[in-house]
C-alpha cells in the first residue's frame, strides 16, 4: 500500500509538472502585423512616427495585454523621447484613453542597436533588420476601437538623423501609418484629435502580439 | 509522511476523474458541436482570377506564407490547398516548406511537402476522381488537397511553399487559381529552375517587387 501511495505522489508531481509546462504563453498575432522584405526609412529625428491598429482588423484570440515590435534597419542608437498609445472610437480621430508604452519600464528608452543581446545580427540592415520587442502594454485591444502607437524621436539628435525604421514593401499587412516631422504627437490628452489620417503601411512597427 | 502520501493519492485520483469527465465532454462537443470545423490558418485565396499565368514548365513557385498572417488558430498540423483552372497534368518535379526568421530569408529548416505520400507527384486534372466537375477552367476551379503536414506553422516564423515543375510540355498548359487584384495575407513569386533544395542556412531569393497572390497555393487550414 505503501508504495502505491508513493507511484501516486510521484504521478501526481510529474502531472503538475506537464500542466505547468502547457500553460506557458504562446504568442499568437493580434492584428495581421508586416508581410514580407522591407525596405529602409531613414532619419527620424524631431519626427512623431503614428501606427494605427484598426480595432475592425484584430484576430479574435484572447489576450490580457498587448506587445509591440519595432524594427529597425539602420543606426546605432534609437533615441525615443516617449511612446504612447492612444485609443479612439473606431473610424474616429478622438482620442478616448492615453496609455504609456515602455521598453525596459520607461517611455524614453535609448536602444542600443549594436548591442548583440538587443540585436542578434550586426549590422542590422534592410536584409537583417532588428526587431524590439516593447515591455507588454497592459491593455486589452477591443474589436470597438482603433488604436494608434506613437514614438516621438528626440529632436536634433545625431543618434536619430541615422536612424532606419523598417519600412515594409508589401501592402498585406493590416496596420497603417505615418509620420509628423517637427512636432511631440505623444503628448497629447484625452479630448483631442490625432493630427492626420493614416492609410500608408507602418514604418517601424512590425508586429501587435499577445506576447 | 503516510498522510501526505495518502492526500496526494486522493489528489490524483480527483484529477484522473477530472480530467476523464472534461475529456468525454470534448469528445462529445467534437462529434456534436463546430470543434471538427475545418479552420483557416491564414487568409487564404478568394475571387478566383488565373489570369497571367507563365508556362510553368522548368519554373519553381515560392509562396510566402507569413507568421504575422496567422490567425491564432491552434492546429499541430498543416493542410495546404493547391488550386487548378486549366491544364491535363500538371507533373511536379519537387515540394518544400521553408521555414526562416520572420521578415527573412536564411532558411531554418526544410520540410517535405507530399501528395499520395510523393514529393514529385503528377496531378491528373482530367481524372474526375481528382477534379470532379470537368473540364477544369477558371470557373469550375480544381482544388488538391495535399498530404498534411505535421508541423504547427508559428507566428514567430515565416514559411515558403516552394514548388518545383518539372520542365516538360504538360507543365507548358497549366494554369493555377492565384493572382486576384486583392491578394490576401499570401504572396508568390516564380524563378526559372529547380528551387527546392535549398539547404538549411542557405538563402531563399527575395521577392523584393510584388506581393501579388501566389498562383497555385489556395488555402491553408488545419485539417
Amino acid at each position: 500500500m505503501k508504495t502505491i501511495y508513493k507511484f501516486a505522489t510521484l504521478t501526481l508531481m510529474m502531472l503538475a509538472v506537464s500542466v505547468c509546462g502547457f500553460s506557458a504563453v504562446k504568442p499568437e498575432n493580434l492584428v495581421r502585423g508586416v508581410v514580407g522584405p522591407v525596405t529602409a526609412n531613414t532619419s527620424w529625428a524631431g519626427y512623431s512616427n503614428l501606427a494605427l491598429i484598426p480595432g475592425a482588423a484584430l484576430i479574435p484570440v484572447t489576450s490580457t495585454q498587448t506587445v509591440f515590435y519595432l524594427g529597425f534597419t539602420a543606426g546605432t542608437e534609437a533615441d525615443i523621447n516617449n511612446m504612447v498609445l492612444y485609443t479612439t472610437a473606431r473610424g474616429s480621430l478622438k482620442i478616448t484613453a492615453v496609455t504609456p508604452v515602455k521598453l525596459g519600464g520607461v517611455s524614453n528608452p535609448s536602444i542600443d542597436l549594436v548591442n548583440p543581446t538587443v540585436c542578434p545580427v550586426i549590422e542590422i540592415s534592410a536584409f537583417n533588420p532588428c526587431i524590439v520587442r516593447l515591455d507588454p502594454t497592459t491593455i486589452v485591444l477591443s474589436a470597438l476601437n482603433d488604436y494608434y502607437l506613437v514614438v516621438y524621436f528626440t529632436a536634433s539628435d545625431t543618434n536619430n538623423n541615422s536612424l532606419g525604421l523598417t519600412d515594409p514593401s508589401f501592402g498585406q499587412s493590416s496596420l497603417r501609418g505615418g509620420y509628423v516631422s517637427g512636432t511631440d504627437d505623444s503628448r497629447l490628452s484625452v479630448g483631442a484629435s490625432i493630427p492626420l489620417t493614416l492609410s500608408n503601411q507602418p514604418d517601424g512597427l512590425m508586429y501587435v502580439m499577445t506576447d | 509522511m503516510k498522510t501526505f502520501y495518502k492526500l496526494a493519492t486522493f489528489t490524483l485520483m480527483m484529477t484522473v476523474l477530472a480530467v476523464s469527465a472534461f475529456a468525454q465532454e470534448r469528445t462529445t462537443s467534437r462529434t456534436q458541436g463546430p470543434e471538427t470545423t475545418l479552420v483557416n490558418l491564414i487568409e487564404g485565396q478568394g475571387t478566383i482570377n488565373s489570369s497571367g499565368n507563365p508556362s510553368w514548365d522548368g519554373l519553381s513557385e515560392f509562396v510566402l506564407i507569413p507568421g504575422a498572417g496567422l490567425m491564432g488558430a491552434s492546429s499541430a498540423s498543416t493542410a495546404l490547398y493547391l488550386g487548378f483552372t486549366g491544364g491535363s497534368e500538371a507533373d511536379i518535379g519537387n515540394m518544400v516548406l521553408y521555414e526562416v526568421p520572420r521578415n527573412g530569408s536564411t532558411v531554418l529548416k526544410v520540410e517535405k511537402v507530399t501528395l499520395g505520400a510523393s514529393s514529385s507527384p503528377s496531378i491528373v486534372l482530367t481524372n474526375t476522381s481528382t477534379c470532379p466537375t470537368q473540364p477544369v477552367s477558371v470557373t469550375n476551379p480544381c482544388f488538391v488537397r495535399l498530404d498534411t503536414v505535421k508541423l504547427a506553422l508559428s507566428p514567430l516564423y515565416d514559411y515558403y511553399l516552394t514548388i518545383y515543375f518539372t520542365l516538360d510540355t504538360n507543365n507548358e498548359t497549366i494554369s493555377g487559381v492565384g493572382q486576384v487584384s486583392s491578394p490576401g495575407a499570401l504572396s508568390g513569386f516564380s524563378l526559372y529552375g529547380d528551387q527546392t533544395r535549398v539547404g538549411v542556412k542557405g538563402a531563399l531569393p527575395t521577392n523584393e517587387n510584388s506581393d501579388a497572390a501566389p498562383f497555385f497555393l489556395a488555402y491553408i487550414t488545419n485539417e
